[in-house]
């Protein structure tokens, strides 16, 4: 039942994403980030403990005489990077004037950005590049090091460990959220970043959420989204497998131990790629047919897709029903960001900058 | 060209002794190896490792197949070589290989065994990318074409992109030809906006080869970086064995491969007698440790079956 209004079904996206952020269990370990580094130590040493002494009972973060605030339930990093992302193109659009593309041909290929302007995009990340009090994902990691070097986009995102990543994926909910050109800003984004599935996933994240902003049924989102992927491309490959198996499935819920085995190898020391996180979104959102509390449970089962996967679940099935339409316990916990990677976001408001990105939607 | 005997050994006794040689240094800082070692340059006891079985089983390949090798064969390959080992543990083998393995399993065909994946970066086909370049000898672009057929079965994009590098710079220094010639034949072999081809051409142009790792990821075995990081060891020693493959261990990261590699392209160059004979010494035939079907094969004996397989191949 979707929501009639936009503005709901926009805030639903960026509360839904945080949601699905707050229930993957990597979250509390994100948000225990912002603790003293001694404690994480500890943590690291109960884990050597478990493993000599031979016992099951494995340690969690924990705060002893630290403040146990930062533990509670709540969002972490996928959800900053989210409003990170909103703020830069809220920024860039309440600005006197849209940016200017390089079109001279002065160089070969000129990094381009539709509706803000290449070069003003790029400042943003320009400025992280310097930071050293970011904790950010491998791919993000790595493009900041390209930037700081003089490796611009899209070798940024290309010349890149982890290029297939969803970090872009997880920005993309900003564009289909409030851009006017929702892929191909997605994708401009992406290059940042990342390169080929890392592409087309945002691509088709972006795809989705505009759609279903705009008041499109599930169905016709999921086509959006597949219809980004190229023919014969693994991410492709792994959505519509994903899809088909959730089908077979008969719900969300039912769907984990299919998805397990459709998609994860199990072979990788990291469960961030987007052929898979990206398919568990879109499988997951189609056989819940847009039930957030249905779909983000399913996606949070799947431990090594666990960091973004219930994000980006999230942040579909939100759009689809709106904000109002969410459970009343999670919307207010999602809320409030910690910081805890982009320290500069400590105590920001999502749904007010959710609210922001729709106030200044029209002047686009 | 048919390739020369001596240089074929060189070449894969070059890569067997880089990598028994780097493997203890392997993701170890160059502080860290030479607190340990001062310098390492003496072979410890254990040998050599994947670079060197899996290198025999790509020789195979070609000996069986020759020019006319092509994806299929080499699917049929893991699965007679490979597979059956699969249930238990790959000893030495990288992400690739056992991505690509698990892609089988899911009854995957090429190229989608190479893609699906996210390791088509891996060094695993640069690793066992030198008997394409004897076999090619004097013809890169034929070693290229011929590696990326392996290639497609395991690795995508740069991942290949690394094994095209290795393979035709080794047919370039099969000819003898300057270590600048060798290098640039690798540069010429990937595509000039790839990350291999960047920072080839780093390294190339006399750069830090710091500037070429990924210093914020916790594996090494990422082509771009240990292709060009055994290529600046290659021209930091000069193309002579000993300097080549000593400057390659000593730096670290995926030392067994990028010393395999700065290996296979100095011995190649310098042929049998170039290979240290204390390195020589310490091969014997492959244990099977990580790829039990080689087991007993001694490089030596797989390099002149190549050059047999050269032969034949050129009538």
């Amino acid at each position: 039942m979707p929501s009639g209004d936009r503005a709901d079904r926009v805030r639903g996206a960026f509360i839904g994403l945080a949601i699905g952020d707050a229930a993957g269990w990597p979250a509390v370990r994100h948000r225990s980030l912002v603790m003293a580094p001694w404690s994480r130590r500890l943590r690291r040493e109960l884990d050597v403990f478990a493993e000599e002494h031979q016992v099951t009972t494995l340690p969690v973060p924990f705060a002893l005489n630290l403040p146990v605030e930062p533990l509670a339930v709540g969002p972490s990093d996928d959800a900053e990077w989210l409003a990170w992302t909103a703020l830069r193109l809220a920024e860039a659009r309440d600005g006197a004037a849209p940016g200017r593309e390089a079109d001279d041909g002065g160089s070969p290929a000129p990094y381009r950005m539709p509706g803000i302007g290449g070069e003003r995009w790029l400042a943003g990340y320009r400025d992280l590049a310097g930071r050293d009090d970011l904790r950010v994902r491998i791919s993000v990691r790595n493009a900041l090091d390209n930037l700081g070097r003089g490796v611009e986009p899209p070798a940024s995102g290309h010349d890149n460990p982890h290029f297939f990543d969803d970090a872009a994926a997880v920005r993309a909910v900003a564009f289909g959220a409030g851009h006017t050109d929702p892929v191909a800003a997605a994708r401009a984004d992406a290059v940042i970043t990342n390169a080929e599935d890392g592409v087309h996933g945002a691509a088709a994240i972006a795809a989705a959420v505009a759609l279903l902003a705009g008041g499109a049924t599930v169905g016709e989102a999921v086509d959006a989204a597949v219809a980004e992927l190229p023919e014969g491309g693994v991410i492709r490959h792994a959505v519509l497998t994903a899809l088909d198996a959730a089908r077979a499935a008969g719900g969300a819920f039912a769907a984990v131990p299919a998805l397990d085995a459709a998609l994860d190898d199990h072979v990788y020391s990291y469960g961030v790629s987007a052929a898979q996180t990206v398919a568990v979104a879109l499988a997951l959102t189609d056989a819940s047919r847009g039930r957030l509390a249905e779909a983000v449970p399913a996606a949070a089962c799947l431990p090594a897709f666990a960091d973004s996967a219930p994000a980006l679940t999230g942040a579909l099935t939100g759009a689809a029903t709106g904000y109002a339409a969410l459970p009343e316990g999670w919307r207010e916990t999602a809320r409030p960001l910690l910081g805890c990677g982009l320290p500069d976001l400590a105590g920001a408001d999502l749904l007010a900058i959710a609210d922001r990105l729709i106030g200044g939607e029209r002047s686009c | 060209m048919t390739p020369s005997r001596s240089r074929a050994r060189g070449c894969l006794l070059g890569l067997a002794v880089g990598d028994a040689l780097g493997r203890p240094a392997e993701n170890l800082t160059p502080g860290q190896i030479e607190a340990r070692w001062g310098r390492l340059t003496e072979i410890e006891p254990g040998g050599g490792t994947d670079d060197t079985e899996y290198t025999i089983f790509a020789a195979s390949l070609l000996t069986r197949h020759g020019g006319a090798l092509t994806p299929e064969d080499v699917v049929a390959a893991y699965r007679e070589q490979i597979l059956p080992y699969a249930g238990g543990p790959m000893k030495g083998a990288g992400f690739s290989e056992r991505g690509a393995v698990q892609a089988m399993r899911r009854g995957f065909a090429p190229p989608l065994t190479g893609r699906w994946h996210p390791h088509g970066w891996s060094d695993g086909l640069a690793m066992r990318a030198a008997p394409y370049g004897i076999f090619a000898t004097g013809n890169p672009a034929e070693a290229a074409r011929l590696v990326a057929v392996d290639g497609s079965v395991s690795n995508a994009g740069e991942g290949v992109h690394g094994g095209a590098a290795v393979a035709a710079a080794v047919a370039v220094a099969m000819t003898g030809a300057p270590v600048d010639e060798v290098v640039a034949a690798g540069i010429d072999a990937v595509p000039a906006d790839s990350w291999t081809g960047r920072n080839l051409r780093a390294v190339a142009d006399g750069g830090d080869p710091a500037g070429v790792i990924a210093v914020h990821y916790p594996w090494t075995d990422l082509a771009p970086e240990a292709v060009a990081l055994a290529f600046h060891a290659y021209l930091a020693g000069g193309g002579e064995v000993f300097e080549s493959v000593t400057t390659a261990a000593n730096l670290g990261r995926d030392a067994d491969t990028t010393a395999a590699i700065a290996g296979a392209l100095a011995g190649a160059g310098r042929g049998e007698e170039g290979v240290p004979e204390r390195w020589r010494a310490e091969i014997g035939p492959a244990s099977g440790k990580c790829l039990p079907a080689v087991a007993g094969r001694h490089v030596r004996d797989v390099a002149d079956e190549l050059v047999q397989a050269a032969s034949r191949e050129r009538g």
